[in-house]
């Protein structure tokens, strides 16, 4: 394996284009166990924030935002952007890269598009290792993007120092999210696309189920991603979560 | 043992907003098995090559229906060799009139087709 | 189909059914499912008076004008433009001796985007696609000599459209001619934009208020000028069906209307101003339906809806243009006979006015020559077919007016769903338009690769040699012509004037004031295109693709 020796150390000078090779070998299952090795789980310094929603919460945008705000305040952000793949073909349309506008040769963002496998619990091959690597490379942010949560040992939870769970009103998803456990699993809750109706009571229901007294303080904001609202308050509620990826990584 | 999907970056450089072609290539690729990286439209050169380096793609497909071609074309098959990105295959799909098909291929794109061409072609060509 | 039960019909029915049938459905272009046969029975509720009505009277399906070709032909008016404005003057002329009566401006792509030829995203694009303009002297020159009070202009412009209206009625100002003379249509449709052809810059309330500020200037100072070409052409060119293209057309000239209306405008004085602009595209008879049920939804809206009393306010007008996305690079000449049939479509429609493109237009920019018989397409459909001797000569036939009433119906669902979605501005940022005309281009491009849709010459028909066109190749030296030429003007300028002018729109802008005033006095100080559009970009911001692709 001098292939991925080689690899890391151009990846330790701050090569991109190292950390995109092993970025890829880390989503290959053959070589990934190799990859692992090298870059034992929570060991990046960069704070890793999970991002889940169901399909059309607006998950992109809100990315998209945050990216914004991010580099606005000269912080580096990775994104791992998620698209579902097609159970038939096995193809993807990875368009999230068009929601988040930036300069062209912006040293300060890296993103790169994944396929997960179609389906509700659903996360993208080794996604926590990929984090794992662009924490290490020194990126401040990563942002994870996913469908699902993730069963077990794949669980986005533990991946992730912070899970930020999207509703959207007049889906009644938060009801779906509570039967799968996620809703009690989130650290910061948001009510996306506020500007529609219904926003304000989902907002005010699910904070007052997930803040009982005497128990977790979880944060449960509203934003509108399209009007640029509630983009501050949302990172500041992330940021002031603590720290601390669990110790267990992916199967 | 299953082989990953291959991964091509599709990407509108210049002004040309028109993308009726590239988003029916992007679908008909997806149902093909490969994963689509679009890229979106008004890209620089320089945008279009950081996405292709830091999605480690495959294959680069550019479209271009400007007219505006044989100045934006080169400038990306430079960008690419000079980020050691020799090895991505590029396609260009529009509106190219046949004297510069050629010269592009001389440059080093490995195809070139042109509007209406079946998705199908396009498909088998990548696959080789 | 057409049923009764009497004997000549069930034996059509019995020799229909054991007759072979052919390889492809028999589908529109747009994959509507037509019918063998029509019969009155398909048009239970004809009534001759009050369905279909008459020429030039509620609710229009027969035309706008009571004797239409009988009385004036369509003006046939070919988009044309490219180079620096002096080049594309000499081709206005060319035309217009050539014996077309009306021009028809194409900008190039720095323009439509609002840029300046002097921007770097412009390299390598000025004058390409149409001309490069971007002061008001570019203006002067674009239209010399030519009698602007007499030959009406179109201007085919989108995002910075209000800039460019303001250098056109600026530099007439010079030219010492009438405001309320001039004559022609500007394009600044910038919902189509959103759904289809990108051409926009800033977010899309910001930008349907642009819209909005030019309808009110225009129809005060301007009362010839037509305000909007409310465009179906590129929603279509995109890749849509025809049903789409009526029904997102029509819901973008309604939200205009309830803009100008909320704005505290009257209907009667703006609604007569505004024109639509459609797609001729192969299906003749589709066509057809769509021209005359544009025509009953437009009058219904204008009438019940919005409750316009002028008559004028009720009619649709419609310049069409023959469809760019069906010509074909293999055998090219070919083009000329789809063009023939569209622009077929489009007469018998009723149009007011009509392009028809040019067959080499797949490679290039069309020579003098192809866009000559592009003209001639429509001298001979005028003058030697006959069809203009009776108004809406299809008018009556059963399967024309039941795919009239069909696509009325099948348009009015997608006004509801259009409602569902939160309306026009919510629809257009979660991307409802655009994943509608994906899906119809996906499902379009499927059919004529699986070969249910034959293209001759490109999946059937094809041909081993191709002789190559004589083709129109853009001068480099161009861009070098039109950036001394704007050099020149920026430093003949009074710098100060121009500044304090482009303040004066930011505030304008800020204030939710009309920006046309400012924009004029920007244009007469020389200041570009480009600055305004930045101006303006510093009040209302950029907007990007991140809706649904």
């Amino acid at each position: 394996m001098s292939d991925l020796n080689e690899l890391v150390t151009r990846f330790q000078d701050k090569d991109r284009r190292a950390l995109s090779r092993l970025l890829t070998m880390a989503a290959q299952p053959e070589q990934a166990e190799a990859v692992r090795a090298k870059f034992p789980h929570a060991s990046g310094q960069g704070r890793v924030v999970a991002i889940t929603g169901n399909a059309g919460v607006g998950k992109s945008s809100l990315i998209g935002q945050l990216v914004e705000l991010l580099r606005k305040r000269g912080q580096t952000v990775a994104v791992l952007a998620c698209d579902p793949e097609s159970p038939l073909t096995g193809g993807a349309l990875l368009g999230d890269r068009i929601r988040i506008s930036r300069p062209a040769d912006d040293p300060g963002l890296f993103i790169r598009s994944l396929a997960a496998k179609a389906g509700q619990q659903a996360v993208a091959e080794n996604i926590g290792l990929m984090a794992e690597i662009l924490s290490a490379f020194g990126f401040d942010v990563v942002l994870l993007e996913t469908v699902g949560a993730g069963q077990g040992d794949t669980a986005v939870s533990q991946l992730a120092d912070v899970l930020v769970l999207l509703l959207q009103p007049q889906t009644g998803d938060e009801l779906q999210w509570e039967k799968s456990g996620l809703l009690e699993v989130a650290d910061v809750v948001v009510v996306n696309k506020a500007d529609l109706p219904g926003a304000d009571q989902v907002q005010h229901q699910v904070h007052d189920q997930l803040n009982l007294p005497g128990g977790k303080v979880v944060p449960v904001l509203s934003a509108s991603a399209l009007q640029q609202e509630g983009m501050k308050e949302l990172w500041t509620a992330i940021d002031t979560q603590p720290s601390g990826r669990q110790t267990l990584g992916d199967s | 043992m299953e082989h990953s999907p291959q991964r091509i970056v599709l990407a509108k450089i210049g002004l040309d907003g028109h993308d009726r072609g590239v988003k029916v290539v992007a679908r008909g690729l997806r149902d093909a098995g490969f994963h689509v990286i679009y890229a979106g439209l008004w890209q620089p050169p320089e945008a279009v090559v950081q996405a292709v380096s830091d999605e480690d793609a495959d294959w680069l497909g550019i479209s271009i229906l400007s007219g505006a071609h044989m100045t934006q074309v080169p400038r990306l098959l430079e960008l690419l060799r000079e980020s050691d990105l020799d090895d991505v295959g590029v396609i260009v799909g529009g509106i190219i009139p046949e004297s510069d098909v050629h010269q592009l291929q001389q440059m080093g794109v490995a195809g070139v087709f042109g509007p209406g061409t079946p998705i199908r072609e396009i498909i088998e060509f990548l696959g080789r | 189909m057409t049923a009764d039960s009497s004997q000549p019909n069930q034996r059509w029915r019995e020799e229909f059914q054991r007759s072979p049938r052919r390889d492809q459905p028999p589908t529109t272009v747009s994959g509507m499912e037509i019918e063998p046969l029509y019969g009155r029975g398909d048009v239970v509720d004809f009534a001759d008076e009050e369905t279909l009505g008459y020429p030039g009277q509620f609710p229009f399906v027969r035309g706008v004008h009571a004797s239409m070709y009988r009385g004036r032909l369509w003006t046939m008016r070919q988009f044309s433009g490219f180079g620096t404005p002096s080049q594309s003057n000499r081709r206005f002329r060319f035309l217009l001796e050539k014996g077309q009566t009306g021009l028809s401006t194409a900008f190039d792509l720095p323009t439509l985007m609002g840029l300046d030829s002097d921007d770097p995203r412009s390299t390598g694009e000025v004058g390409r696609l149409g001309v490069a303009t971007d002061t008001i002297d570019d203006f002067l020159e674009l239209y010399a000599g030519i009698d602007l009070e007499q030959v009406s202009v179109s201007m085919t412009i989108n995002a910075p459209a209000i800039v460019l209206m303001a250098f056109y009625l600026a530099a007439a100002e010079e030219r010492g001619l009438d405001w309320k003379k001039l004559r022609g249509t500007i394009q600044n449709d910038i919902l189509k934009e959103f759904h289809a052809q990108n051409e926009f810059v800033f977010p899309p309330v910001p930008s349907v208020r642009l819209v909005v500020d030019l309808i009110e200037f225009c129809t005060a100072q301007v009362p010839l000028w037509n305000t909007v070409s409310i465009s179906g052409y590129h929603i279509r060119e995109a890749g849509s069906t025809a049903v789409q293209e009526l029904a997102f057309t029509l819901a973008d000239g309604m939200h205009y209307v309830e803009q100008c209306v909320a704005r505290g405008m009257n209907v009667d004085d703006f609604a007569p101003r505004l024109s639509f602009f459609f797609n001729a595209h192969n299906d003749l008879f589709e066509e057809v339906a769509k021209y005359r049920a544009a025509r009953a939804l437009w009058a219904d809206a204008m009438r019940n809806r919005y409750g316009a009393k002028n008559e004028a306010s009720w009619k649709l007008r419609v310049h069409a243009q023959t469809a760019g996305c069906s010509l074909q690079d293999k055998q090219p000449e070919v083009n000329l006979i789809r063009v023939a049939y569209q622009a077929l479509a489009a007469v018998l429609g009723g149009c007011q006015s009509l392009h028809t493109n040019s067959m080499d237009e797949t490679v290039a920019l069309p020579s003098e020559h192809a866009v000559t018989l592009a003209l001639r397409t429509q001298q001979v459909l005028a003058y030697e077919t006959g069809v203009t001797n009776s108004v809406d000569p299809l008018g009556g036939s059963y399967f024309v007016e039941a795919l009239t009433a069909q696509m009325q119906r099948e348009a009015e669902v997608y006004f509801q769903r259009i409602e569902q979605a939160g309306g026009m501005i919510a629809a257009v940022e979660h991307g409802f338009f655009r994943r509608e005309i994906a899906e119809a281009a996906v499902a379009y491009q499927k059919a004529c690769d699986d070969k249910k849709k034959i293209i001759v010459g490109v999946n059937e028909f094809q041909q081993a040699e191709e002789k190559p066109l004589e083709t129109l190749r853009i001068d480099e030296q161009v861009e070098q012509e039109q950036l001394a030429s704007l050099a020149r003007v920026k430093q003949g300028r009074n710098n100060g004037d121009v500044e304090r002018t482009l303040d004066d729109l930011r505030r304008t802008a800020d204030a939710q004031q009309n920006v046309f005033p400012t924009l004029l006095a920007a244009a007469r100080a020389r200041a570009t295109m480009g600055e305004m559009v930045n101006a303006l970009a510093d009040v209302f911001g950029r907007y990007n693709t991140g809706a649904a692709w």
